[in-house]
């Protein structure tokens, strides 16, 4: 192989050189560029659980009383027992539960929807910590209550004030601001998780229709390992009954419904695709050129290179413009993911997560998580582009190259 | 075969389908000898270079070239005994027009391990013996026909070859220019030594060979 006779090559006859790279690197670029999009709706889809601090949400429907009065579950999120809780903690792959209770209380004259929540975790509302707008977080011990922002706004709620839920009062300690925090189990009252099991364990028209005892809970928050989130999800489904809602990534990732969120077998068959359409523009364009040279490698073949250094060169040729080709089909990417990264997504969070009674004002609106969308290229997609670039390079040059190499130069070369 | 011969061929034949282009020849060329093989056009000239210099294989027949029979070669082992006994020089020249003119010339020595600088170098000396000192680095689309046929004969010569094989290397060119060319490859027998056989139409250019067989339909005559 000659370095010379290659560079040479390349650059005097740039125009089929560039129609090579050219070809081939749309190719590449539009794998890159499926596959970080594909990627971005993933991690996007991770959002609504991530900003809760779990991977897998858990929850129980079932029936809600008959009259609404004093405190109730929704009916998405009913009892999940001590026990269940603590045989799903056992589950392989587990790596931490956030607990929260979230009650509908409907008093004489005003309802609340109050969430019940652990006071250190770093799992579930507990984060809501850092949302703090005005007074202090919750502490220990103490039956106190945070209040909603914008619910504080408009009834008038100052910290300091004390409120009356189901007829027990809490001192107003300090305001949220929920639409900073996670759109999960979004609530108007915040109370220790101790103080919110009193009120579902007092309530008879709770313990009628979902029968309840201290250290229950309704709604689960849980760290796993990310590979077996789905496994996991089937099991929890398995301890908790037909009636279980599991929210994970996936689950997220289906209600947004894109084309590339549905599934990963549609990235792999367009990431196929292009590929498919890249090894045939490199193997077409490159097919042509090699043709136009027969009588160039006639004349090698005549002064004496072999089958062997003929293969050899013209698969340099190839592999360097194709790794040219995969070089600027990742900056075609690259600039096109920069542009792709302003697109912005809603993702919507089920009724079921956040459930708000339909007869308040705005309880049957649905509610987005709106992000931008983070498409970006991972290193290990650059390189695999490139890596890729090279071996279709490497593997054309190769097939055409023997091909033509078993040309006879008495052929070729014989004069006009 | 005597000591002195460097290339042989034995009845040899070649046919494309029915058709017989060479039939049944036999010529020797001695070492230095200058041989111009004569005839009209599509009377099997230059297929019959081409069974000689082992560019294809004949239908029926052996060639022998410095003492070995090379009929039965593998298409490799052609081209390695090519590139190290063999030089070629042809009507249409056959320079890479991407490379430049020492870059031709040292075209043979591309696939042998050796430095750049020696590669060129060999090439330069070669091209300043034709008067190309002042052009090395010119494409070929920047010279004219002598001048490339001239730098053709130069790549012919790069590897030492005891014969150089010429079919029609004024064919291309106008008279004043062929006759130089001609010049160059009578020097090149009278200095260097090196056995040429070449094939051409022209009568008046077969006249300074030692040698002349003259061929009529795939057959010598004389």
């Amino acid at each position: 192989m000659s370095l010379r006779y290659m560079a040479k090559e390349l650059y005097y006859q740039r125009r089929r050189t560039l129609m090579s790279i050219l070809g081939l690197s749309i190719g590449i670029a539009l794998l890159i560029v499926l596959n970080s999009l594909s990627l971005a709706y993933r991690q996007a889809a991770h959002v609504p659980l991530k900003e809760i601090g779990a991977d897998i949400t858990v929850q129980r429907s079932g029936d809600v009383p008959k009259e609404l009065a004093g405190p109730v579950f929704p009916c998405s999120a009913v009892t999940i027992r001590k026990e269940e809780v603590e045989k799903i903690q056992k589950l392989p792959g587990v790596r931490g539960i956030g607990t929260g209770l979230l009650l509908w209380v409907f008093d004489p004259n005003r309802a609340w929807i109050v969430l019940g929540i652990e006071k250190e975790n770093s799992i579930g509302p507990s984060l809501l910590r850092s949302s703090v707008t005005e007074g202090r977080f919750l502490e220990d011990g103490k039956p106190e209550a945070l209040v909603e922002q914008a619910y504080a706004r408009q009834f008038g709620i100052k910290v300091g004030d004390t409120i009356s839920v189901a007829g027990k009062k809490f001192p107003v300690v300090g305001f949220v601001d929920a639409s900073r925090a996670a759109k999960i189990a979004v609530a108007n009252v915040y109370l220790p998780l101790k103080e919110a099991e009193d009120l579902a364990a007092s309530s008879k028209e709770l313990q009628s229709v979902s029968p309840y005892a201290p250290g229950d809970v309704n709604l689960l928050f849980i760290k796993a390992d990310q590979e077996k989130i789905t496994g996991l999800a089937s099991e929890m489904k398995g301890i908790l009954g037909e009636k279980a809602t599991v929210a994970t990534p996936d689950s997220f990732l289906k209600l947004l419904g894109s084309l590339f969120a549905l599934s990963d077998k549609f990235t792999l068959a367009a990431s196929l695709i292009a590929i498919i359409v890249a090894v045939l523009i490199a193997f077409k364009t490159m097919a042509g050129n090699i043709a136009e040279r027969a009588r160039e490698i006639g004349v090698l073949k005549a002064v004496g290179w072999t089958n062997r250094n003929v293969v050899s060169q013209l698969m340099s040729e190839s592999v360097i413009q194709c790794f040219m080709a995969g070089i600027l089909g990742l900056l075609i990417a690259l600039v096109a993911s920069f542009g792709l990264s302003f697109m912005k997504v809603n993702i919507p969070i089920p009724w079921e997560m956040s459930p708000t009674p339909h007869f308040l004002p705005g309880g049957g609106d649905q509610i987005f998580k709106t992000l931008r969308l983070p498409v970006h290229v991972p290193w290990n997609l650059a390189f695999f582009a490139i890596f890729l670039s090279i071996i279709i390079g490497g593997v054309t040059g190769g097939l055409l190259g023997r091909h033509i190499s078993k040309i006879k130069p008495s052929e070729v070369l014989r004069h006009e | 075969m005597s000591k002195s011969t460097i290339l042989s061929g034995t009845g040899l034949s070649k046919k494309y389908g029915d058709l017989e282009v060479v039939k049944g020849v036999s010529l020797t060329v001695n070492e230095g000898e200058f041989v111009c093989l004569v005839g009209k056009s599509g009377c099997g000239k230059t297929t019959l270079l081409s069974l000689l210099s082992g560019l294809e294989k004949p239908t029926k027949g052996k060639v022998s070239l410095d003492g070995r029979e090379i009929t039965s070669s593998s298409e490799d082992e052609l081209s390695l005994f090519r590139r190290d006994n063999v030089g070629f020089i042809f009507q249409s020249f056959n320079l890479i027009p991407t490379l430049s003119a020492w870059e031709n010339v040292a075209l043979p020595l591309f696939p042998i391990k050796m430095t750049n600088e020696e590669r060129r170098r060999r090439a330069t000396e070669l091209l300043g013996k034709m008067e190309l000192g002042h052009r090395i680095e010119h494409l070929p689309s920047a010279l004219s026909g002598g001048e490339k046929q001239r730098v053709a004969i130069a790549r012919a010569l790069v590897n030492h070859p005891k014969i150089i094989f010429a079919d029609e290397p004024t064919g291309n060119l106008d008279s004043s220019t062929g006759e130089a060319i001609m010049g160059i490859l009578n020097r090149l027998h009278r200095e260097e030594g090196v056995a040429i056989l070449m094939v051409t139409h022209e009568d008046e250019l077969a006249k300074t060979a030692n040698r002349l067989i003259r061929m009529k339909d795939g057959e010598i005559v004389s």
